[in-house]
């Protein structure tokens, strides 16, 4: 009997979320059709029914976190509905998961309800007609709230959806709902936030870093008076936008090729130096930090690496990497210039030797030939795992990265 | 695909039809020898000669009838429309004859044609040049009216409609010639005559329209986007027959609703986008279904008149407003 598992995406996942059933127990469920959508650390999707039957049973419900191999459903012929098996097992992975976005247009069960009874016969004591939005109605009917106590706050003192739901968590309701509505907040409140799924992956991925890789930290501060003006022509000429932190990976990238110890990971017996240049390009989320991958980086002109960041943060933003997009960097560029930060230190992101934290680029007074000048620059500061990286490495890389930032033209010939 | 302009779109279609099908030809007012007055015909009279592409007289009855004639005998006739506003002189042909023929002979004549052509307001074109008709013969049966508002769907619908047995009333909008889109390449790449489509997701509220106005509907949702809201855009594409599924899907997850159409309100589009939401959504809806629609007078002539007789995207963002009880 086909069972519906938690399937496990990506090296690093260990349990995932159950956002919501698109399906009910006896819905007819066909091959290829999303049945549930789950929530990874990274991503939502899909899963889709390998087969076509009956989903029988619902073992494990929406809001419900479980580990990866966890059976969250069973589907079959129909003949035993509603019967619950455990959410144990860890089968094989039966069921194909979508890694198109959880598209919650396509609901595929198309509205089947039948119209809800109306609580007007349930309110019996008003003889006041109760002016409420059908919605309203529905709503109150699930929760259990008596209508003629709810304040309308829509026209005529129609009582709306929002009016139910805010009287229904409310102390005297009697619904015994204690989760407080998210409504903007006025001013500090003492409130509690779950994590979600990606917040504790930050945190452990983090931690495990800060925790027993031993960081050494490096800093520089580049001439980019020539980068910026280079930018900016070649943002002239030709369509795609380029910004400041594209020529930073390009030059990162190509300095990599020169010093395969910083483009490496530390292993119980090896230190494991990659065949391929992937730059993680730290992105901020609505929900956290991530790090899409730009893969060989080493290979892409200025112009393509700009089109790519811009695409991986967009898709980033709205939750829709893939595993392969998300994993597998070998060097890590976090930039927090744009919030006018000078300089900062990044931690590691495992299993990457190095990261290198970007700041703004101002306009500085510096010395040069023993006069005050005025130029562009920008500070970098590159943390080392020094298991692997010693000083002297880090700042030979440093200085060879210094030599294509400071003449850029290097990074588009 | 290929990025081209609405009025490239038709015309492609117009001359890949004709290439297609000796039986295809056009006839209208100032097509052949001027050109057309929107350009959609230039060089058609010199690459298909007068047989085929035919000036008519300023007599839209007569060309509309000479039509129906020829498409009962198995041509295949587009008749231009300089707009159509002028399609009223020909409404007993259009009504009458050309929505009546096949059910009059029990299924045995069919009338393949396409009538097609600009509607709606312009820039200070008066009362009797601005007006729109997909609520007028979209009351009729027997007619297929489809107005779509994209260079995309204008192909492949036109396409569809000119290779199909039925009357076809294709509306189109001088507003949207200039307009560019995503063309297909394959000249036997057809856009269905029916089917609505969700062309914006969001979870807020569901705006309905078709033609112009779901240009203006997405501004507006992009707009409102600022605020945190997210509209969910349908266009219907087609006025009849019309698909409602997915308009119904949206509402049942949106739980509100906002028509929006250019011309009055009175006996309008919205009226039946609003009525079949009611009737058939009643119970998932937390306000009643707004309809935002033009000012119910003739055209104004004077420019500040005409700008505040149609819609704009303010109209759009204060009825989502209105129907998601905000202000």
């Amino acid at each position: 009997m086909p069972e519906i598992i938690m399937p496990k995406m990506g090296d690093a996942m260990t349990e995932g979320k159950v956002v919501r059933w698109y399906k009910a127990e006896g819905d007819a469920v066909a091959k290829g059709e999303p049945v549930l959508e789950i929530e990874t650390d990274k991503v939502n999707l899909d899963l889709e029914a390998e087969v076509t039957g009956v989903l029988e049973s619902i073992e494990v419900a929406s809001g419900d976190t479980v580990e990866v191999g966890t059976v969250l459903g069973y589907v079959g012929d129909g003949s035993a509905v509603g019967k619950k098996r455990g959410a144990a097992g860890k089968g094989g992975p039966f069921v194909k998961a979508s890694i198109e976005p959880a598209a919650s247009a396509r609901l595929a069960n198309g509205g089947q309800g039948a119209p809800r009874p109306t609580p007007f016969a349930q309110e019996g004591s008003t003889a006041d007609f109760i002016r409420s939005s059908p919605l309203a109605r529905k709503i109150a009917d699930d929760l259990g709230v008596e209508l003629g106590k709810v304040d309308g706050t829509g026209p005529r003192g129609r009582v709306v959806a929002a009016d139910v739901r805010k009287y229904a968590h409310s102390a005297d309701s009697g619904t015994g709902l204690t989760a407080p509505i998210v409504e903007p907040p006025k001013g500090l409140e003492t409130r509690e936030v779950p994590l979600t799924a990606m917040r504790r992956t930050i945190a452990r991925r983090l931690s495990e870093s800060i925790g027993p890789v031993p960081h050494f930290f490096l800093t520089v501060d580049l001439d980019v008076t020539g980068l910026l003006s280079l930018r900016s022509q070649l943002n002239d000429i030709q369509p795609v936008k380029t910004s400041v932190n594209d020529f930073v990976v390009r030059a990162a990238a190509l300095s990599l090729l020169g010093h395969p110890l910083v483009n490496a990971s530390f292993g119980e017996n090896a230190i494991h130096l990659h065949g391929e240049v992937n730059i993680g390009v730290a992105v901020a989320t609505p929900e956290g930090l991530i790090t899409p991958v730009v893969r060989r980086a080493d290979t892409r002109n200025v112009p393509q690496i700009a089109q790519e960041v811009r695409d991986l943060a967009e898709r980033a933003r709205n939750r829709k990497l893939k595993p392969d997009e998300y994993q597998g960097s070998t060097f890590t560029i976090s930039n927090l210039g744009m919030f006018g930060i000078e300089e900062f230190t990044a931690i590691i992101n495992p299993p990457n030797v190095a990261i290198l934290a970007v700041g703004a680029a101002e306009e500085r007074a510096v010395v040069i030939g023993g006069n005050v000048e005025v130029r562009s620059r920008m500070r970098v500061t590159m943390s080392c795992d020094h298991r692997v990286v010693d000083g002297a490495a880090g700042a030979a890389f440093l200085r060879t990265f210094r030599g294509y930032i400071e003449q850029p033209l290097r990074l588009v010939v | 695909m290929a990025e081209k302009t609405y009025r490239e779109a038709i015309r492609e279609a117009i001359i890949e039809e004709m290439d297609r099908d000796d039986a295809v030809l056009i006839m209208g007012e100032d097509i052949g020898v001027y050109e057309g007055t929107f350009r959609i015909t230039a060089g058609l009279l010199q690459k298909f000669g007068p047989k085929r592409v035919m000036d008519t007289p300023i007599a839209e009855a007569g060309m509309v009838g000479t039509a129906v004639g020829m498409a009962m005998l198995g041509l295949r006739p587009i008749v231009e429309m300089m707009t159509f506003n002028f399609s009223l002189v020909a409404a007993d042909q259009i009504l009458n004859h050309a929505a009546k023929v096949r059910y009059f002979s029990g299924g045995q004549v069919d009338v393949p044609m396409v009538i097609r052509g600009p509607q709606g307001a312009g820039v200070q074109l008066s009362a009797q040049h601005s007006q729109s008709f997909e609520s007028f013969y979209g009351h009729f049966p027997g007619l297929c009216v489809v107005a779509p508002s994209s260079p995309g769907d204008a192909k492949g619908m036109l396409k569809s409609a000119i290779r199909g047995k039925d009357p076809v009333i294709f509306l189109e909008n001088a507003s949207l010639y200039g307009t560019k889109g995503e063309v297909p390449d394959d000249p036997d790449a057809l856009e269905p005559l029916a089917g609505s489509r969700v062309i914006r997701e969001g979870t807020d509220v569901t705006i309905v329209s078709y033609s112009r106005m779901v240009r203006l509907a997405m501004k507006a949702a992009d707009q409102l986007a600022e605020s945190g809201i997210e509209a969910e855009v349908v266009d219907l594409r087609c006025i009849r027959p019309l698909d409602f599924g997915p308009v119904l899907e949206s509402v049942r997850k949106t739980h509100r609703a906002v028509a929006v159409q250019e011309q009055w309100k009175p006996f309008g589009a919205a009226a039946e986008i609003a009525a079949r939401i009611t009737e058939e959504v009643f119970d998932d809806l937390d306000a009643p279904v707004v309809r935002v629609t033009g000012e119910d007078v003739p055209m104004p002539y004077a420019r500040s008149l005409e700008l505040a007789a149609v819609p704009h995207e303010e109209d759009v963002i204060r009825a989502v407003r209105e129907v998601m009880y905000l202000d």
